[in-house]
């Protein structure tokens, strides 16, 4: 058995969307379940899932939680099945990242204190984006065409050591104008998890670590990788003369 | 025969003649139409007229009327008579009556004779007449005529009438009708108990010697009195035989009246449902409410959650009774209970006319398709958006008529997709997704009289207002010449990161990426046209 740093618990509906939604970006995932109807259907689609006995802290040390598994999807169908998952896993290993489910804002917050990294409440997106729908439907048409369509991609970009962006003020950048590319904010891990967004008046120095969010067609934002990654790129204020 | 030839062309006339339906139509609408506007002012209208008149009669009793009272009375008895005369004429239309008989014998080439046609419209008539409602009606005209003023205790008729225009009532009638056989049965057991109690104590005590049993009516009445439990005491058994009558009396009696009670009980017990809805009929009536939500579950809570606060008009409909308490009591929305596959249900919400959008929610494709489809069927202009549970259920909510589709667990697995793999840019589109940061993607409407119109990107200072252009969504019709790069949004354009020389036009859509408040202030600003 491989040791993939990614493991889905639950083969409902959600585990497999989730883990199709990985595939496509070309994440390796291993689905578990202690319902061996739900595996055997998994394994006749040709997905990889085992079933396993989520109580037993053994056999989730056997799998490589507190090992080798970097992240863990908690989608039971039932909270008390995430929520026992979940504060099994934060034991058995404290840094790892434990995202789950939930039906409503009060198990979301029994997740959180039992340990998760993050909540995500499937029901109350699906309300927002209903109501955005009746609200502002081109809106909706738009973020629905970029966000989730192929045109315009959101991306994370990390300033590497001795970068020449290292120093610049985020709005000296204007990627605007070089990249077909809009930056969103910076997140300064120095500073927190907090996104720090770049209209919000406050100039922020780039150093390295910190990392851009930017969205734009997906072509542009290879380019921007690329010449991020040879170092090519550089603020335009430093630049007095051409 | 010309006199036949004569109605006939009358009655083409009538049936061609528009006026003749609108006047009709605008009466039905005053008298019978619960849907018409007017309908609520008329009952009270008429509610206050009887009030009046009844007043009147037991005024009347101990004084003078007087001119100004005998000039209210029969103000008041001539509209009774007009608006019966009216509901006699708005009951059926006769002239179609003939027309059809006329038009049958056409056909089949035989003569046409009159009278029976005549008699056969007649016959619409008096079906009418002969309504409850109607005679009812009669009753509280009729005493009014000096002849016949013995009949003055017929007006208390009048008080009858009230059924006609109040809903209440009406439903109470309604569903104690609904209970008629049970009534039947307990008044023939109440019957039978009476009369034989009435003989007993009549053959043990009426020949007794300080008897206050007289006649057999004391008899009848002293059973009455004693089984319904009153037993006022004008009538007591002197006998001992007399005394084991009443003690049985008594018990039975005592079944009697609870089984009375149990009827109307259970008869409310299961009509109520009915009766609040039609009360939340009348109110969606009122309000104008053009959204339906069909489940509330988290989807639909939430959905119901945000509608209400940006005041937006809608009801709910939820077959979980718990569910339908929690959205009426605690959120204080608008709900009934029922199932979404009820079609009737659905149409007497409105969905056929009245409603605009119908969210289906439920947690059950099934349900959600077959929604989708009955009211597609029956409105096609509806906007219908659903909820998809299954990602294979997509394609057929779109092909049973749903105009937009949500499918929770897709959009949880692309998120969570995202974070596995870039955990920053997911915060972002995370707060962006769920409305809960303050930052967001809004949309400005670029009006045709606004000072934006025809000015390039550079020209407006967002950095000041700490704002983003993130693009512009344009008709795809529009005559501006398109020189930058666009994405095809279903009939627009969308121009993604536009640039600094992106010139404005009339209905543009400008997309904006900010804090909400920076977009408040730029769209007042916009609307005072101070840029």
């Amino acid at each position: 058995m491989s040791r993939l740093d990614t493991l889905i618990f639950g083969c409902g509906a959600l585990g497999q969307e989730v883990a199709m939604q990985l595939a496509e970006r070309g994440i390796e995932v291993y689905l578990y379940s202690n319902d061996l109807d739900e595996v055997g259907a998994l394994l006749a689609k040709g997905m990889q899932a085992a079933v396993v006995d989520f109580k037993n802290d053994d056999k989730l040390r056997e799998i490589g939680i507190g090992r080798w598994v970097k992240r863990i999807f908690c989608l039971f169908s039932d909270e008390p099945s995430n929520l026992f998952l979940t504060l099994s896993a934060r034991a058995l290993d404290a840094d790892l990242k434990i995202i789950g489910v939930c039906e409503s804002a009060a198990s979301g917050q029994r997740l959180m204190a039992a340990g998760a990294t993050k909540v995500i409440d499937p029901y109350e997106i699906s309300g927002h984006r209903v109501h955005e729908r009746i609200a502002r439907p081109y809106l909706v048409e738009m973020l629905e065409s970029s966000l989730f369509g192929k045109h315009i991609d959101i991306a994370e970009i990390e300033i590497p050591d001795h970068s020449r962006l290292n120093g610049a003020m985020l709005n000296d950048l204007d990627l605007g104008s070089r990249f077909n590319l809009i930056i969103i904010g910076v997140v300064d891990l120095e500073l927190g998890r907090e996104l720090i967004f770049a209209n919000s008046g406050i100039s922020h120095r780039l150093d390295e670590g910190d990392i851009l969010v930017v969205i734009g067609p997906e072509e542009e934002i290879s380019r921007l990788k690329q010449a991020v990654a040879e170092n090519s790129l550089e603020p335009t204020t430093d630049t007095g003369d051409p | 025969m010309s006199f036949s030839r004569r109605v006939i062309k009358q009655c083409y006339a009538m049936q061609g003649s528009s006026r003749y339906t609108n006047v009709k139509q605008a009466v039905y609408n005053l008298l019978e139409n619960p849907q018409a506007p007017i309908r609520p002012y008329f009952d009270i209208f008429m509610i206050l007229l009887v009030l009046t008149t009844v007043w009147l009669l037991i005024y009347e009793v101990k004084n003078d009327l007087g001119v100004v009272g005998d000039l209210v009375e029969m103000v008041a008895v001539g509209i009774f008579i007009i608006e019966y005369l009216l509901r006699f004429w708005i009951f059926n239309d006769s002239h179609k009556v003939i027309l059809e008989r006329y038009e049958r014998a056409e056909f089949i080439n035989e003569s046409f004779d009159l009278w029976p046609a005549l008699w056969h419209a007649l016959l619409g008539k008096l079906k009418y007449v002969i309504r409850p409602l109607a005679i009812i009606d009669l009753l509280a005209i009729i005493p009014s005529y000096r002849p016949l003023r013995f009949l003055r205790i017929f007006l208390l008729f009048r008080l009858f009438k009230l059924f006609r225009y109040t809903r209440s009532i009406s439903e109470f009638v309604k569903v104690l009708s609904e209970k008629r056989i049970e009534l039947v049965t307990l008044f023939i057991f109440m019957a039978f108990i009476t009369f034989t109690a009435a003989t007993a104590i009549f053959f043990f005590e009426a020949d007794q010697q300080d008897s206050q049993i007289t006649g057999f009516f004391d008899s009848v009445y002293w059973a009455l009195v004693t089984m319904s439990t009153v037993g006022y005491g004008d009538i007591t058994p002197n006998t001992t035989e007399g005394r084991v009558i009443t003690l049985v009396l008594i018990i039975a009696g005592l079944g009697v009246i609870s089984f009375f009670t149990s009827i109307i009980v259970s008869a409310f017990g299961e009509k109520i449902h009915e009766i609040r809805a039609h009360r939340i009929y009348s109110e969606i009536e009122r309000k104008r409410i053009d959204t339906l939500i069909c489940g509330y579950g988290r989807v639909g809570q939430v959905v119901a959650e945000r509608m209400a606060v940006d005041r937006r008009s809608f009801v709910v409909v939820d077959p979980v009774e718990e569910n339908v308490r929690v959205a009426k009591k605690k959120q204080g929305h608008l709900a009934v209970v029922g199932d979404g596959e009820d079609t009737e249900l659905l149409l007497s919400l409105g969905i056929d006319k009245r409603i605009q959008r119908l969210l289906c929610l439920t947690g059950d494709d099934v349900v959600n398709v077959y929604i989708t489809l009955t009211a597609r069927q029956v409105n096609p202009d509806i906007e219908i958006i659903s909820r998809a549970n299954h990602r294979e259920n997509v394609s057929k909510l779109y092909r049973a008529g749903a105009s937009y589709c949500v499918t929770p667990y897709e959009v949880f697995g692309l998120i969570a997709a995202e974070y596995a793999g870039q955990p920053v840019a997911f915060e972002a589109v995370y707060g962006l997704l769920t409305g809960q940061s303050h930052e967001g993607i809004e949309a400005v409407r670029i009006k045709g009289e606004s000072v934006l119109v025809g000015r390039s990107l550079e020209s407006i200072d967002f950095t000041r207002r700490k704002l983003t252009p993130f693009g512009v969504i344009r008709e795809k019709d529009s005559e501006a010449k398109v020189e930058h790069a666009n994405y095809d949004l279903q009939g627009r354009r969308f121009f993604f990161n536009p640039g600094k020389s992106f010139i404005l036009e009339k209905d543009d859509l400008l997309v904006l990426l900010g804090h909400e408040y920076s977009v408040v202030h730029f769209r007042d600003c916009l609307e005072r046209g101070t840029l």
